[in-house]
């Protein structure tokens, strides 16, 4: 399927994944009690609703090295808090607008609705995403932006360190 | 020792150094707004208005890392910063508010600690002050003892004249070691007529009687009188040129971070709050006390000069108008002998 | 095209403002007065809270009266006495962020004497605050005001209103400008605005709307947003920032007034309420809602981007 996967130089996408644990979490199981295959870039992290998901999170994956996020939760109408999902989708749709607006690609960004049944799902939202994300490359962003100081802090850039050592 | 530099020399100066791999550092726009910052080539220079920022993060940088560490397995390797990789470097259009603020921070970063990041920089930096001919009114040099022409802090100190050039007043070695490489640029003081320098409306203030007067009032309605409005912002602490108070914080991961040094300002509220949760400066007007009693009082008392150049620049930006020299002036006025 | 804001009648509303803080607080109606008083520097104006009715005659304004005085009612600023009901004196787009509070249970309007003024627009920046209220110089906020005239106070100065010059809305232009970039040129036009940021807070501690105890990005356990003012850390900060406003922020544009670094942070914030009003069909106005539209929903809401 990937050939390029045994080229161990190749880019491997890191994916993080927020989900709720009553749907997804519980999808996400089904797809590995079904011995269903995903690709293996996807790290799943569990919150009792999408609701908790606060997009400072996403934002901290992006930032600690993250190439892809997917957030994932129960189906409209189907949240164990009865609205956390409503809210999260709110939320998230305006968040993914802010995030665009800065000049962040979305197509790094996924949201689904994954219940406890759709193991299937599951594997498809992940896999595509996955694929996507490893077309477009690694996330550069926002570690380029954490190697950046302001001038006055900055001190070991190469051409200063040159300059420096030409002196 | 005085002597001229055309505007055209001066370029040619800088440019000069700038190929030869010294870092030039000199007012510029960056992203719409006139900061310090390393210049690509002098025509970039912009002289004629006081930098947002002070020069002060040519030594004291907004954010700086001192050290780094990783972890494997039960070891912790930490790698310090070594200051000797800092750049040389040239300061330069320094006006007279924030030069005289440099030998301020001397005081305080070699006094009982040496802060190697500090007077590393120091020592590896020449200054190039420039002679004020613009002043607002929010300017004060004068008030606490300073003039638009003064060569404190300055290596090479530059006078504007009228046909664009500048006569040179050599401060320092450093100073010296600058025009003595670049000789060929500097001419005989010819006829040459400077420009009248600015003239900050704000009379003087009688620092020591200031002081005496805040010796005797920490606890005074002054405080709440003039900084119950304060918004609790750093704002006039970063952009002063004389305010050190730094931050050391521990970013990374559990694995791997950096320790790192950043601004912070008194006017925090969590400047002073402590662990168990307790915050000896709980309100607002007391946390802007401090502001004064550090600048007017606490330095003087350590140190024997005043922590305040005048430049206005908190005058200008501070969000809700609080005017330090307004209220040195109310405090000038109140003081008994 | 008339260049120069015709702002005539302030005059006449300082007098109005000083003889009514004197009557209401003379009276008792009130126990405080939030208004404007002025500095030392030519023009400069500041905020201040009166208590007698002798200092009545401190009260001021003029076109550098650009403070959105609500910051001063909310429970961010702990340090100003409350007791009783409070006069302030509102701008329109201060008058939004007042309501806001009230929906967000933070303010009770019948402890506030609510003193409306008919404003023609304020300066944009008060670093030099004698200069001219021409086109040039008028907060951008004032170039696309629909709120000239407060609704719902206890208190209008009988005044009538100018006539202003019609003049294209500034922001609306720069968010379409960046709005058809690339990403990536978008994520570089930020990049160098936020490179600039120095965490001095000023555009939090001025926000009405920041009245969190304990704010996100004053807490190390965890630690969300890192506090250096480096490239990184700023960014998060004003993504946090303007997340944090979506919904809530009525267009006061303190923040952006306040930087001392010049970053365009209004700009985040109206592209967040142009946004929350093509999603949600949401406004911040002079109408009291019980639920923003960020902690509200519908069931019909879209879903057009969730797989």
């Amino acid at each position: 399927m990937h050939p390029e996967k045994n080229n161990s130089s190749a880019f491997e996408p890191k994916i993080i994944a927020f989900v709720c644990t009553w749907c997804t979490y519980a999808g996400a199981d089904l797809a590995g009690t079904s011995r269903m295959q995903y690709p293996s870039n996807v790290r799943v992290l569990k919150f009792p609703c999408t609701g908790r998901i606060d997009p400072v999170f996403i934002l901290k994956a992006f930032q600690q090295g993250a190439d892809g996020v997917l957030v994932s939760g129960c189906h409209p109408g189907d949240c164990h808090y009865i609205a956390g999902n409503f809210h999260a989708r709110r939320r998230f749709a305006a968040f993914r607008k802010l995030l665009e607006f800065v000049g962040v690609d979305l197509q790094r960004l996924q949201f689904s609705w994954v219940s406890a049944a759709e193991g299937g799902k599951w594997v498809d939202v992940v896999t595509d995403l996955t694929e996507t994300v490893r077309a477009l490359g690694p996330m550069t962003e926002f570690k380029e932006l954490a190697l950046e100081e302001q001038w006055s802090g900055a001190l070991t850039t190469p051409e200063l360190k040159e300059a420096y050592l030409q002196i | 020792m005085q002597t001229y530099i055309s505007h055209h020399n001066f370029h040619t100066l800088l440019d000069t150094l700038i190929t030869g791999g010294i870092r030039v550092v000199a007012p510029r726009l960056t992203a719409g707004t006139l900061l310090y910052a390393p210049l690509g080539e002098s025509g970039d220079m912009v002289l004629d208005q006081l930098p947002r920022r002070s020069a002060k993060e040519a030594f004291f940088p907004v954010c700086e890392d001192i050290l780094s560490y990783e972890k494997g397995g039960q070891q912790v390797r930490l790698t310090d910063v070594e200051p000797a990789t800092f750049p040389v470097t040239v300061l330069v259009g320094v006006r007279p508010c924030d030069a005289a603020a440099i030998p301020v921070l001397d005081a305080v970063f070699s006094w009982d600690y040496k802060d190697e990041f500090f007077l590393e920089r120091r020592r590896k930096t020449t200054v190039i002050g420039i002679a004020c001919t613009t002043a607002d009114d929010a300017c004060f040099c004068t008030a606490v003892g300073l003039s638009p022409a003064e060569t404190k802090g300055s290596d090479l100190f530059l006078t504007p004249v009228a046909d664009g050039g500048y006569l040179c007043d050599i401060c320092s070695e450093k100073g010296e070691a600058l025009v003595a490489d670049g000789s060929s640029l500097f001419t005989e003081l010819g006829n040459v007529t400077p420009l009248p320098f600015a003239s900050p409306a704000v009379p003087a203030f009688d620092l020591k009687k200031v002081k005496g007067w805040l010796d005797g009032h920490f606890e005074d309605p002054l405080w709440d009188g003039t900084a119950l409005r304060c918004v609790g912002c750093g704002a006039c602490a970063f952009v002063c040129p004389a305010c050190h108070c730094f931050d050391i914080v521990d970013e990374g991961t559990e694995k791997s971070g950096k320790r790192r040094k950043s601004w912070d300002a008194c006017g925090f509220w969590k400047f002073t709050h402590h662990a168990s949760g307790h915050n000896p400066r709980d309100k607002q007007p007391k946390r802007y006390r401090n502001r004064i009693m550090h600048k007017f009082k606490y330095y003087d008392d350590k140190f024997g000069q005043t922590l305040c150049t005048g430049c206005g620049r908190c005058v200008r930006i501070c969000p809700v108008g609080i005017d330090i020299a307004a209220i040195v002036a109310e405090i000038d006025g109140m003081a008994v002998e | 095209m008339n260049n120069t804001i015709d702002i005539s009648h302030y005059a006449a509303i300082a007098d109005s403002i000083r003889a009514e803080a004197a009557r209401i607080l003379e009276q008792g109606v009130v126990t405080a007065v939030v208004a404007y008083t002025t500095g030392r520097r030519a023009g400069s104006v500041q905020p201040v809270i009166i208590t007698a009715a002798a200092e009545a005659e401190r009260l001021t304004f003029t076109a550098a009266s650009v403070n959105n005085l609500a910051v001063y009612l909310t429970k961010a600023k702990k340090d100003i006495p409350r007791s009783g009901r409070i006069g302030i004196v509102v701008k329109g787009c201060d008058l939004k962020a007042l309501v806001g509070l009230m929906g967000e249970s933070q303010l009770q309007r019948d402890q506030l004497y609510l003193i409306g003024i008919p404003c023609a627009g304020v300066l944009a920046s008060t670093v030099r605050p004698a200069e001219a209220l021409i086109a040039a110089t008028l907060a951008p906020k004032c170039r696309e005001c629909d709120a000239h005239l407060p609704e719902g106070c206890d208190y209008v100065p009988a005044v009538s209103l100018p006539s202003a010059p019609t003049l294209e809305p500034s922001y609306a232009a720069e968010i379409a400008r960046l709005e058809a970039l690339t990403p990536a040129e978008r994520w570089a036009y930020w990049k160098e605005q936020f490179a600039k940021c120095i965490k001095c807070y000023a555009c939090r501690q001025v926000c009405p709307f920041c009245f969190c105890e304990q704010c996100l990005c004053d807490r190390n356990k965890p630690q969300m947003v890192d506090t250096t003012p480096r490239p990184a850390g700023n960014t998060a900060w004003h993504i946090v920032r303007a997340m944090h406003l979506a919904g809530r922020c009525a267009g006061c544009a303190e923040c952006e007034r306040v930087c001392p670094m010049d970053i365009p942070l209004n700009l985040l914030n109206r592209k967040m309420a142009k946004e929350l009003k093509e999603l949600f069909d949401y406004e911040a106005g002079f109408a009291v809602h019980e639920k923003g539209p960020l902690n509200s929903f519908m069931e019909k809401d879209d879903q057009s981007f969730i797989k």
